[in-house]
C-alpha cells in the first residue's frame, strides 16, 4: 500500500456503539434511525482533515431494513458522491452478509457503489454499483496501490485523456483517492490510490 | 334501521372456519350502505382468525364505527372469543362495540398464546416502530429463532409498518399483527413444505396504493386500476415521491418472503395482488378503504436453508 495512503487521517464509526449521542443499536430500522445515525456519520466525515477516511463498521448491528439502509448510507454515499465533504471518503466495514443486500440495494438504487472490507487491513470489495467500463479502471488503481495517469493509461491501454476521465469518474464517486504531481517530469500529473 | 353484514367463511376444507381478509369482502361491500344506523356482523360461523383477518376486521370496524351508530359483534362459542382477547382486539376495540361474549370473563382466564409474535397493535408514526420491532425481536429470540429468520420477520414488519403510517395519513393509522402457525402452509407448492408459517399483516386507512403513486406523474400509464398501481408499485425505485432511493422496502419485502418460499398480498381498493417471485395473480375485490398487506414466510429446517447470498462478492484488488 502506498505511504501516502497509511498517513491520510481515518476515524472509525461503530454503528451499533453509536457515537455516544444515543444513536446506536443492533437493529436498525426506520428512516428516521438513519438519519440520525447519517447525521452522526457526517459529523464525524466533516471532523476529518482533508484525504480522510471514515470506516462505518456496521459489523455489530444485527439487522436493517432497506428504510434504514437507504437513508443511513445510501444519502451518505451520494453526498460524498456531491462533493459535500469534499475529497473525505467513507469506507464500509461489514461482512458478506445478508444485512449487506439492503445497502447493495439502496447503492444501486442511486447508481452508486461503496468500497467495503471485511475488516479494517482486508480485500477491498465493492458493494452497489460501478459502471462496467469503470471496473477495469478500479481494479487497476487498488492493484497498483499509487499509480500515475501515465502509467494506468498505459496499463489499460487507453489515451491520457479517457484514462483521466475514467479516475475523475471513480474519483467523484467516492472510490480513489487523486493528487497532483506538479514535480513530474514533463509538467503536473495526476496519481490515484485506493481508499484502503 | 340495521343492516346485517355479510360474511365469506368457508365450510369446508382447509381454510373452513378461517376469517381470511376474503371473509370480510362482502361485509367491506356492505359497509358503505350504512349511513348511521345499526351495524351487525355475525362472526359465529368463524373458529379461526388469522394476523389478516383480525387486521382487516380492525380496519373494517374502524371503517364502520363512526358512520354507524352502533356497531355489534355475534361470536358462539369461546375459542374465538379467547383468541381474539389474547390477540388484544377486545381491549382495542371492546367498549367501542356491542358484543355478546363476555370479555370480563376472558381477561380473567386470558394467558400466553404460544404462537402469538405480535398481538394486534395500533400504531401511528413511524417513531413507534423500533420499539415494536425490539419487542418481536426480543420474542424470537428466547424463541430460537435463528438471526436470518429474525432479521427477515424484523426487516419486513417494520418496512411494511413504515409504509402504513408514511402514506397512511389514516384516521387510525395503521394496524399490525404477526403469528406462527404449525403446518399451515400458504401460497404455491402446497404440500412440499411442512413445519412453521410466519404471517405478517398490517392494515392502514389512507388514500391507498393507486391515489399515493397518481402523485408522480409519471406512473400515469401505470395507475389506471387499482390492480396496476399495486403490481407496479412491487417494483423496485417505485415510489409516490418518485425520489431517487425511495420505493425499496415493498420490493425487498417481496424478495425475502419469495426467498422464504412464501408470498407478498397487497389489498388496496379493488385491486388484490399476490406476488410469489415467479409470477403475480391479480383480481378484483370489494373496496378496501387504504391498503393492506400480508406476507408469509414459511420457516424451513436449517438444512434447507439457500446459503448466505455472495453476489455482492465483488473483490477490487488482489487479495493481500
Amino acid at each position: 500500500m502506498a505511504e501516502e495512503a497509511q498517513s491520510r487521517a481515518h476515524a472509525v464509526y461503530d454503528v451499533a456503539l453509536g457515537g455516544g449521542d444515543g444513536a446506536g443499536g443492533k437493529l436498525m430500522v426506520t428512516r428516521g434511525t438513519g438519519r440520525r445515525v447519517r447525521e452522526a456519520l457526517g459529523e464525524v466525515l466533516e471532523s476529518l482533515a482533508g484525504g480522510g477516511v471514515l470506516y462505518v463498521d456496521v459489523r455489530g448491528v444485527e439487522l436493517m431494513d432497506y428504510s434504514f439502509a437507504d437513508e443511513a448510507l445510501g444519502i451518505l454515499a451520494s453526498r460524498v458522491a456531491a462533493g459535500e465533504y469534499g475529497d473525505r471518503r467513507v469506507v464500509l466495514v461489514e461482512e458478506d452478509r445478508e444485512l449487506l443486500e439492503n445497502i447493495e440495494a439502496s447503492l444501486r438504487q442511486r447508481s452508486l457503489a461503496m468500497v467495503r472490507v471485511d475488516e479494517p487491513g482486508a480485500t477491498p470489495e465493492i458493494v452497489g454499483e460501478v459502471p462496467e467500463h469503470l471496473v477495469e479502471t478500479l481494479q487497476a488503481i487498488y492493484d497498483a496501490g499509487s499509480i500515475s495517469n501515465a502509467d494506468l493509461a498505459a496499463r489499460l491501454g487507453v489515451n491520457h485523456t479517457a484514462c483521466n476521465n475514467r479516475a475523475t469518474r471513480l474519483f467523484k464517486l467516492g472510490l480513489i483517492h487523486r493528487r497532483k504531481n506538479t514535480a513530474a517530469p514533463g509538467g503536473r500529473q495526476y496519481f490515484y490510490e485506493g481508499i484502503v | 334501521m340495521s343492516t346485517q353484514l355479510e360474511l365469506n367463511v368457508r365450510r369446508k376444507g382447509a381454510m373452513s372456519g378461517v376469517l381470511t381478509i376474503g371473509s370480510l369482502d362482502p361485509a367491506f361491500a356492505m359497509a358503505r350502505e350504512v349511513e348511521g344506523g345499526m351495524a351487525v356482523l355475525d362472526l359465529s360461523a368463524v373458529e379461526f382468525v388469522e394476523p389478516a383477518g383480525l387486521c382487516g376486521l380492525a380496519s373494517l370496524l374502524e371503517f364502520l364505527i363512526p358512520r354507524s351508530r352502533l356497531v355489534g359483534l355475534r361470536f358462539s362459542g369461546h375459542n374465538v372469543t379467547a383468541y381474539l382477547e389474547r390477540m388484544n382486539f377486545f381491549k382495542i376495540f371492546g367498549h367501542r362495540v356491542e358484543t355478546n361474549a363476555d370479555v370480563a370473563a376472558l381477561e380473567e382466564r386470558r394467558r400466553g398464546n404460544p404462537g402469538t409474535l405480535q398481538e394486534l397493535i395500533n400504531f401511528h408514526s413511524e417513531g413507534e416502530i423500533p420499539g415494536i420491532i425490539n419487542r418481536i425481536s426480543e420474542i424470537l429470540t428466547n424463541k430460537d429463532y435463528r438471526l436470518r429468520e429474525r432479521a427477515a420477520i424484523c426487516a419486513t414488519l417494520s418496512e411494511i409498518c413504515a409504509n402504513a403510517v408514511e402514506h397512511g395519513r389514516s384516521p387510525f393509522g395503521a394496524y399490525a399483527a404477526v403469528q406462527a402457525y404449525q403446518h399451515i402452509v400458504s401460497g404455491p407448492r402446497r404440500g412440499e413444505r411442512q413445519g412453521e408459517e410466519v404471517l405478517v399483516a398490517i392494515a392502514d386507512g389512507g388514500v391507498g396504493v393507486r391515489e399515493t403513486l397518481l402523485r408522480n406523474p409519471a406512473y400515469v400509464e401505470h395507475t389506471g386500476s387499482d390492480n396496476d398501481a399495486l403490481r407496479h408499485a412491487l417494483k423496485m425505485g417505485v415510489s409516490g415521491t418518485g425520489e431517487v432511493g425511495r420505493g425499496g422496502g415493498l420490493a425487498v419485502v417481496g424478495q425475502i418472503a419469495t426467498r422464504a418460499g412464501g408470498s407478498l398480498s397487497l389489498r388496496s381498493g379493488s385491486g388484490r395482488v399476490t406476488y410469489y417471485g415467479d409470477r403475480t395473480n391479480s383480481r378484483n375485490v370489494p373496496d378496501f378503504p387504504g391498503a393492506f398487506v400480508r406476507v408469509s414466510l414459511p420457516r424451513k429446517a436449517a438444512s434447507s436453508q439457500p446459503p448466505a447470498v455472495s453476489k455482492s462478492k465483488k473483490p477490487i484488488a488482489k487479495s493481500r
